[in-house]
């Protein structure tokens, strides 16, 4: 069984690498050191989904919600700078969600969860099980 | 629509976009050939049908149809999911392909057709869709099936036109999916003109800077580079290619400064930028050392 595995997967490395001589290469003639524009563009992107969040833990509302869970601003903002450019992208959807004035029964419970939802992934909170804390 | 725009003509139609007429599922490469056609690339369903038709869904997917289209040569832009939108295309001359699911959530009945046409006065929508050459729906009809496939909507454009409603961002982002497949020239010609639309924009001055390096157009490269590196003076990416463009033309001093800058902003790029300056650094020793013999 194992044998057979490795047969498998030395017939599998074979394939990948042939197909990347073959195609992979004449894709990219000579842009070794340069910066592709959609990589720009990501960073790019994902600067501005922090500037949104940080934009978000300005607010005042969520100032004293942060202070609650004993939270400064300045450390999760130092955080959000640690983001992955995915995890920027994914919470700042998540606050494109939230009602603007959140006065509602409803939108008073979103916003909590958003709050909780940052500060579990900047790694102050574990309230969510699916959130994985920010590597520092 | 409740209240349409003043702005918005009372009714549009485009009479001269092509019709072909659609073989059994084949909705996909039908809407894409006359959607292409319109813009000026002329294709017939049967040309783009192997790339496009999945036998075993019976259809094609929406991804495959973005991706068809650039492989074509042109900017495939997906539209912001609002009926008005739609209307605004169509009232700027532009057919606007969209899905919908013509049964329910349960039994799906997946169907991509061209919007050509709308009239206000009639709350109606003009479709070639399928059979029909000229099908009229009342809005609302429409409304419910569009809003079953998640309001999807694309429209093709030629590489240096720009969709009435297009986004700063998601606009520069389908030129840039174009940039590794399509000719760099036609590319370019789309980032010079979102620059003509939003002057300072980053990616797109990158972009324009990429597109002349991929043309061996050094002295266009550095000049897009130098702009995008005085616009946005903490962008790696436009020190790093600035300072490899600047060393491709043996210019050491120049190109050591500008990859030090980019080293020193750090962040997500630090990477290449690092690469880069210790590149140039080899080239620099090697070019003032003498020959060993």
């Amino acid at each position: 069984m194992k044998q057979q595995y490795s047969r498998f997967m030395r017939w599998t490395s074979r394939l990948v690498m042939l197909s990347m001589l073959t195609m992979g290469l004449p894709l990219q003639p000579a842009f070794a050191g340069m910066v592709e524009t959609d990589q720009a563009i990501s960073h790019e992107l994902a600067n501005q989904d922090r500037a949104k969040i940080n934009a978000f833990l300005d607010r005042e509302d969520v100032l004293s919600q942060l202070q609650q869970h004993g939270v400064s601003a300045a450390d999760a903002k130092a955080r959000v700078y640690a983001l992955t450019d995915d995890e920027a992208h994914k919470l700042a959807g998540k606050l494109d969600q939230l009602p603007a004035g959140g006065t509602d029964i409803i939108g008073a419970l979103l916003f909590v969860f958003i709050v909780l939802l940052i500060t579990d992934i900047l790694g102050f909170t574990h309230v969510f099980p699916f959130t994985h804390p920010v590597k520092k | 629509m409740e209240s349409p725009p003043e702005y918005l003509p009372r009714h549009a139609e485009l009479v001269e976009v092509p019709y072909f007429a659609q073989e059994a599922y084949q909705c996909g490469p039908a809407s894409l050939a006359m959607s292409l056609s319109a813009a000026g690339i002329s294709v017939t369903p049967d040309i783009l049908k192997p790339e496009l038709y999945v036998p075993e869904l019976h259809g094609s997917l929406q991804v495959e149809m973005l991706a068809v289209t650039r492989r074509q040569g042109a900017i495939a832009y997906q539209l912001a999911p609002e009926l008005e939108d739609v209307l605004r295309e169509i009232a700027a001359g532009t057919p606007v392909i969209v899905l919908q699911n013509l049964a329910l959530g349960l039994y799906p009945v997946w169907h991509y057709a061209v919007a050509i046409g709308y009239d206000l006065d009639n709350a109606e929508i003009i479709l070639r869709s399928g059979p029909e050459q000229r099908q009229e729906l009342p809005m609302k009809t429409f409304e419910y099936t569009w809003a079953r496939s998640g309001y999807w909507a694309m429209v093709a454009m030629l590489p240096g036109k720009i969709p009435e409603t297009a986004e700063e961002y998601s606009y520069i982002a389908a030129v840039s999916s174009l940039e590794k497949i399509g000719d760099p020239k036609n590319v370019q010609r789309s980032y010079i003109a979102a620059l003509k639309r939003w002057p300072h924009n980053l990616s797109a001055q990158l972009g324009v800077g990429n597109t002349a390096y991929r043309l061996h157009d050094l002295a266009q490269a550095e000049t897009a580079f130098r702009q995008a590196a005085q616009d946005h003076p903490d962008s790696v990416a436009a020190l790093n290619n600035l300072a490899q463009t600047l060393a491709d033309q043996a210019r050491y001093e120049e190109a050591l400064d500008s990859a030090r800058r980019a080293v020193s902003l750090d962040g997500p790029l630090a990477k290449t930028a690092q690469a880069t300056l210790a590149d140039i650094e080899v080239k620099v020793r090697e070019h003032t050392s003498l020959p060993a013999h």
